[in-house]
């Protein structure tokens, strides 16, 4: 029930400023009033119940405040961050998001974001120990393995309807990459959108961002989305000590990052159509990887496509399939000024495509929740090329392709008195590298669903990629063939006590093992980077959590995390894996409900650096103002990040002659999005 | 003036009356007062088989799982709707949800819904939610917000099976779900 009011014209010619002061005036006036009578609002002493139920549709409510999901009888660590969080804090990436979350912390080089999880947080890993799933489709690519998490993420985080990050090993369910564990990031429906949204954002370093998306719903429940975003940043001039001895140590115009991302998503009866593709370029001003400072060509671009084909539907009464087909390509380039007189510029390249299967059975028997499923994906290209520029010289042309096969059962049992025995196994078959199995096994007593006690063990692994196995650049890389899978081992005990709706405290405490660890190492014996199965990694470490919700609307999410990881033989606590991990995010309605804000918080303690030294530890403070009704249909939001412009350094990977990384100090944003 | 403090003056003047509007804001009434409202006018809409035999001469409305409506179902106490007096039964491990003449399945309940359908089939109970994906599931009623206000869909299959006839009136008001049509 929106009411409508034309305004005249005024006429703006020769008018007194007093007079068009007071249209002003009057207009704020009548913008305010028309804001306070929509919509009918009866009071709350009125006797709803004799309301006819038209009237009773156009009431807003005030909802109470409830956390949005249920994981206690989830048989991991579960974390959800939902798009209202995303939207309170600002989020921009993905990084972003999990670098919020209990335990993680995220490291960036100026070329990519990488994920620390659980104090393992491995240098020249482009999170390959993680799986990455958008709507169940799995991103990591067959070549790197990477999970995208920074600008390279194909979907716009304004398209995510919840993301949810579960801890712990989940091979038994999902098969490689799952080895710290898994972020599930679900996007939104067309009817959520129900209709057109623009938005723009504008932020610091010559950066802005627009999105044009379209949902809808149709009467017969199919549903359509479909997004585009582009994003440009023209980035920063920046210093490095390092390379004083050229340009000053600045490398000018070489902060650059933009990307353009497209995706759809359609849905009918049980069928769902997803669809995505991205593709970002970004200038690398660090000189990694032996290339010459501060030259204008060092680019690296990224791209990924795919398309996913879900199907859900009922199989009798206890039984549900679930089946999806799916088409993946991805493709990079990267530009390497090469040092040496004269600069050669080195083109280095890699395109992944695949395809794959995957069907699986979930039955809810009388006692038992049982999930069954098959998977196939066959890697038709996994081709990795290096050649020179001018004058041209052919240095590698790997080409690859590999096949992996999965099968894998899971079941879990109600023992009664809310105990429940959660069991898997799954059997991975790799062309390359050989089979894995792993199990998972969770003890789960769920005590009235306030108290929760987990005990869960799991092991998961990851196959070595095709990066790893086969990669060689003279002079700065060397393949090695022989390297075996990495697998980890874990024992976790979770507690979760949710005595009230809209309140929960978490504990965890964990010991991981890492054998056959694959690490890029630099061989002393011809200082060439190599991929390496450098022995054992034990990870051990503790949790606490809480979150509050009041029906005012704050809500608080606070969080520590201490943990410890040592290489086994040596004893030497690993690089880039602090010690402590503190976030507190805390969010209110300011005047009225007109304004919310979102503080976050987040302590990252010293980290151990590849040369010895250490990057100090760094207390970080992001704070955003959300408007969610400027107008109707308009959303505007202001975002500070790094507020008291706090100057802090991420280790550096072998890669870089920089031991330290400096990141970015006090930058801002402004988005405002607009729904017709 | 100068446009400094005309800037000022607007900026104060948007300021006070956008405090003001907010200030006379009545408290809205909660997402479960209203919901409350609708199950009572939901059942003026659904014609239930005169044949139904029902223990209580009541119309019994059990709440089953973590009851979020707090005090809210209260307002019902000593009402009647279509002649009958509303009778609020929190389901224990005792209560015959045959017996209910509406039956709502809190959120708590996501895990065990099949089972509870299951436990009703051949009843003519109607099943209200307030759960995404239940209507899908087969719930007859179903709740959703939208712009925070409360919107209703209807799985018309799963009311057709238990007999329960539900007036075109209220279907032209809710959004329609197939059985089959809602994606996990």
């Amino acid at each position: 029930m929106v009411r409508r009011f034309k305004l005249k014209e005024p006429h703006i010619t020769e008018e007194p400023a007093l007079m068009r002061m007071i249209i002003c005036i009057a207009l704020t006036l009548a913008l305010a009033r028309l804001a306070a009578a929509e919509p009918n609002e009866p009071s709350a002493q009125a006797d709803l119940t004799q309301l006819p139920i038209e009237e009773l549709m156009n009431i807003k409510v005030s909802t109470a405040s409830k956390f949005p999901q249920k994981t206690m009888e989830a048989p991991s660590s579960v974390t959800i961050i939902t798009a209202a969080n995303i939207k309170t804090y600002g989020y921009r990436t993905l990084a972003d998001i999990v670098r919020s979350v209990r335990g993680m912390s995220v490291t960036y080089d100026r070329n990519y974001d990488y994920l620390g999880t659980r104090g393992l947080g491995r240098t020249g890993d482009y999170n390959s120990r993680m799986l990455l799933l958008v709507d169940g489709y799995r991103l990591n690519d067959p070549i790197y393995d990477t999970a995208a998490i920074g600008t390279e993420f194909p979907v716009d985080v304004d398209l995510i309807d919840k993301v949810e990050i579960v801890r712990g090993p989940g091979s038994s369910i999902y098969g490689s990459n799952a080895v710290l564990g898994v972020i599930n990031v679900i996007t939104k429906h067309g009817k959520n959108f129900n209709g057109t949204e623009a938005s723009g954002e504008l932020a610091s370093f010559g950066t802005d961002k627009e999105r044009l998306s379209y949902g809808h719903q149709y009467e017969n429940g199919a549903g359509l989305l479909l997004s585009a975003s582009r994003y440009r940043s023209l980035g920063q001039d920046l210093y490095f000590p390092e390379f004083n001895a050229i340009n000053n140590g600045i490398a000018h115009n070489l902060d650059s990052d933009r990307y353009r991302n497209f995706f759809g998503k359609l849905n009918v009866a049980g069928f769902t159509l997803t669809s995505g593709y991205s593709n970002r370029g970004k200038a690398v001003p660090t000189a990694s990887f032996g290339t010459v400072f501060n030259d204008p060509n060092f680019l690296v671009s990224d791209g990924a496509s795919f398309m996913n084909l879900d199907y859900y539907g009922e199989v009798g009464q206890r039984w549900d399939v679930s089946a999806n087909l799916f088409q993946g390509r991805y493709f990079y380039d990267g530009i390497y000024p090469n040092t040496g007189a004269p600069v050669t510029l080195n083109h280095d390249q890699s395109r992944g495509a695949w395809w794959g299967t995957e069907a699986k059975l979930i039955g809810r028997l009388e006692k038992h929740r049982v999930v069954a499923g098959v998977e196939y994906q066959n890697n038709y290209r996994q081709d990795q090329s290096n050649f020179n520029v001018a004058p041209y010289a052919l240095l590698l042309d790997d080409r690859r392709s590999s096949k992996r096969e999965g099968v894998y059962a899971q079941d879990e049992i109600t023992l009664g008195n809310g105990l429940l025995l959660n069991a898997g196994l799954r059997y991975d078959q790799y062309s390359i590298v050989g089979s894995a199995t792993n199990p998972r096994l969770g003890l789960i007593w769920n005590i009235a669903d306030v108290t929760a006690f987990k005990l869960l063990y799991g092991t998961a692994f990851r196959a070595p990629n095709v990066y790893e196995l086969y990669y060689t650049s003279p002079g700065t890389q060397k393949a090695n063939p022989d390297l075996r899978p990495e697998k980890i081992t874990s024992y976790e005990f979770v507690i979760e006590h949710q005595p009230w709706q809209n309140f929960r405290i978490t504990a965890d405490a964990y010991d991981n093992t890492i054998n056959d660890n694959i690490n890029q190492i630099t061989d002393p014996a011809d200082n060439l980077l190599v991929f390496v199965n450098s022995g054992k990694v034990v990870a051990r470490g503790v949790e606490v959590g809480a979150e509050r919700l009041w029906d005012s609307g704050a809500q608080l999410r606070t969080n520590y995390a201490g943990q410890i990881s040592r290489d086994v033989s040596s004893g030497v606590e690993l690089i880039n894996s602090p010690r402590h991990l503190a976030k507190l995010n805390a969010s209110m309605p300011v005047l009225g409900n007109a304004l919310r804000t979102g503080l976050e918080l987040q302590y990252t303690s010293r980290r151990k650096t590849l040369a010895g030294a250490f990057a100090a530890g760094h207390l970080l403070t992001n704070l955003t103002l959300l408007s969610e009704k400027i107008a109707k249909g308009m959303e505007l939001s202001a975002s500070v990040y790094n507020l008291f412009d706090k100057r802090y350094a991420d280790p550096g990977g072998p890669e870089h002659v920089q031991d330290l990384i400096w990141q970015d100090g006090r930058s801002c944003r402004l988005k405002l999005s607009y729904r017709f | 003036m100068n446009k400094f403090g005309k800037t000022i003056l607007i900026l104060l003047c948007v300021i006070f009356t956008a405090g003001r509007s907010i200030s006379i804001h009545a408290a809205p009434p909660t997402e479960y007062e209203v919901k409350t409202a609708f199950i009572n006018s939901i059942t003026k809409y659904v014609e239930w088989p005169s044949a139904a035999a029902y223990a209580a001469s009541t119309m019994r409305l059990c709440v089953i799982g973590h009851n979020s409506f707090g005090k809210a179902l209260d307002t019902l106490r000593n009402k009647k709707v279509s002649g009958l007096v509303w009778e609020i039964v929190p389901v224990g491990s005792e209560t015959n949800l045959k017996e209910c003449r509406v039956l709502f399945i809190a959120v708590s309940e996501s895990g065990n819904i099949r089972q509870i359908l299951d436990g009703i089939e051949g009843s003519t109970v109607l099943t209200i939610g307030d759960t995404e994906g239940y209507a899908e599931q087969g719930v007859m009623v179903n709740f959703y917000l939208e712009d925070n206000m409360v919107r209703i869909e209807i799985n018309i299959d799963a009311a057709r099976r238990a007999g329960l006839n539900i007036s075109s009136q209220l279907l032209k008001l809710a959004r329609i779900v197939n059985q089959h049509g809602g994606v996990q």
